[in-house]
């Protein structure tokens, strides 16, 4: 069992060095964890990273648009999203993430729950080195 | 009838939960180790050396663990310190300090060798009888590795990637890579090197499903002894390469000199 649990270890850690683009730290805060509901209002599929916006309506019925930066495609595909299809301007969405270190309204995205309830990762888990 | 019929039900119920369990026990197919004509273990497939539960989902991951056990892998060397002598340490930590800002990496430069092999995108080796080609989803890029003999051309210019050469020890593939530019990192944040650098890479299809991956790193400017490091890199079965174009739509350079400027 304890055999088990090293090689499960290793498999999440790998190598000191899983980062597809930058650095976690270098722009997120992984102790500053984030949840946001809202209305997606545009989608960047694109590279190195997508980008997608959600609209977070707040009691006054005043809007903040919210910048939530992901996987880059190839990453998604191999996570099940698929480009036009997974997610749609208009679509209800929660969003889990961390806050990024200069924008106050930006978060490096965990993951997405939609509103059929269906969860899918749009992003790494924080601090694994990078997106 | 109705009793007889609930029977039934509950009867058809035991048996798919009774096939489910069955189904969550069955042992991985262990395939041998395949070979080409003239014996050498074949390394050509579709690999992942890094990122796993970033590119694998949880069911594969279970699978991946449940393969490991049933083919008795043991686990790999952990991960050692970077030797760096003082002076270069001193510069490694400035670099971390700054997490990670100066990565070349965020700048859309290509990865050298090891790093690239750890990058969470697959890659696809192509064996062929005097020659292995490398083809890295990440960035384009891509190494020919002779394995015919010859040395290193006497005509290198400093490059990202280096210049590979490959001979067969036993079953292990050792590549030896020198010929490097400086504008990469090693492995993680800060680990700079000089053009003095060599790598030795050693590939070992230890199963049909994993290759041990091994690369020691030498550079008498920056580092005190060789520097070691491991992955098992897995086979992707129905992967293919896809197109990955960091530059496109980089915005992190210009957010990382506002950070800078912080």
């Amino acid at each position: 069992m304890k055999v088990a649990c090293v090689i499960a270890l290793s498999l999440l850690a790998g190598t000191a060095a899983v980062s597809a683009h930058h650095s976690f730290a270098a722009e997120y805060e992984g102790d500053k964890p984030v949840t946001i509901t809202g209305t997606v209002a545009k989608i960047d599929w694109q590279n190195p990273h997508i980008y997608f916006y959600v609209d977070v309506k707040d009691e006054k019925g005043g809007v903040t648009q919210w910048k939530i930066e992901g996987y880059p495609p190839n990453m998604l595909v191999r996570q099940g999203w698929k480009k036009d299809a997974t997610m749609k301007v208009g679509d209800m969405v929660k969003v889990f993430g961390w806050r990024a270190r200069a924008n106050p309204t930006q978060a490096a995205g965990r993951d997405v729950t939609f509103a059929d309830g269906k969860k899918l990762n749009c992003g790494p888990p924080a601090g694994t080195g990078g997106q | 009838m109705k009793r007889v019929l609930a029977s039934f039900a509950a009867m058809g119920v035991a048996m798919l939960l009774a096939g489910s369990a069955i189904a969550q026990t069955q042992k991985p197919v262990l395939k041998p180790v395949p070979r080409t004509a003239d014996g050498k273990p074949d390394l050509s497939g579709v690999w992942v050396g890094g990122g796993f539960a970033l590119l694998f989902g949880d069911a594969e991951l279970e699978a991946i663990k449940q393969y490991d056990a049933a083919a008795g892998r043991k686990p790999l060397p952990p991960p050692e310190p970077p030797p760096y002598k003082p002076e270069a340490e001193k510069k490694r930590q400035e670099f971390l300090a700054r997490k990670g800002i100066d990565d070349p990496m965020a700048r859309c430069l290509i990865s050298g060798v090891p790093r690239i092999t750890f990058r969470p995108l697959p890659f696809e080796i192509i064996q062929q009888p005097n020659r292995l080609v490398i083809i890295y989803e990440v960035h384009h890029a891509f190494r020919f590795i002779p394995t015919d003999g010859r040395g290193h051309p006497d005509d290198m210019e400093p490059s990202y990637l280096g210049d590979s050469i490959g001979r067969w020890d036993g079953d292990t593939l050792v590549v030896e890579v020198t010929g490097f530019n400086t504008n990469t990192w090693l492995v993680g944040v800060g680990t700079f090197h000089s053009d003095k650098l060599k790598v030795t890479e050693r590939y070992t299809r230890d199963t049909h499903d994993t290759i041990i991956y091994e690369a020691t790193m030498e550079d008498p400017e920056v580092l005190t002894k060789p520097w070691k490091q491991y992955a098992t890199l897995r086979l992707k079965p129905g992967e293919r390469i896809r197109e990955y174009e960091c530059i496109e739509n980089n915005e992190d350079i210009q957010r990382f000199e506002k950070l800078l400027q912080k």
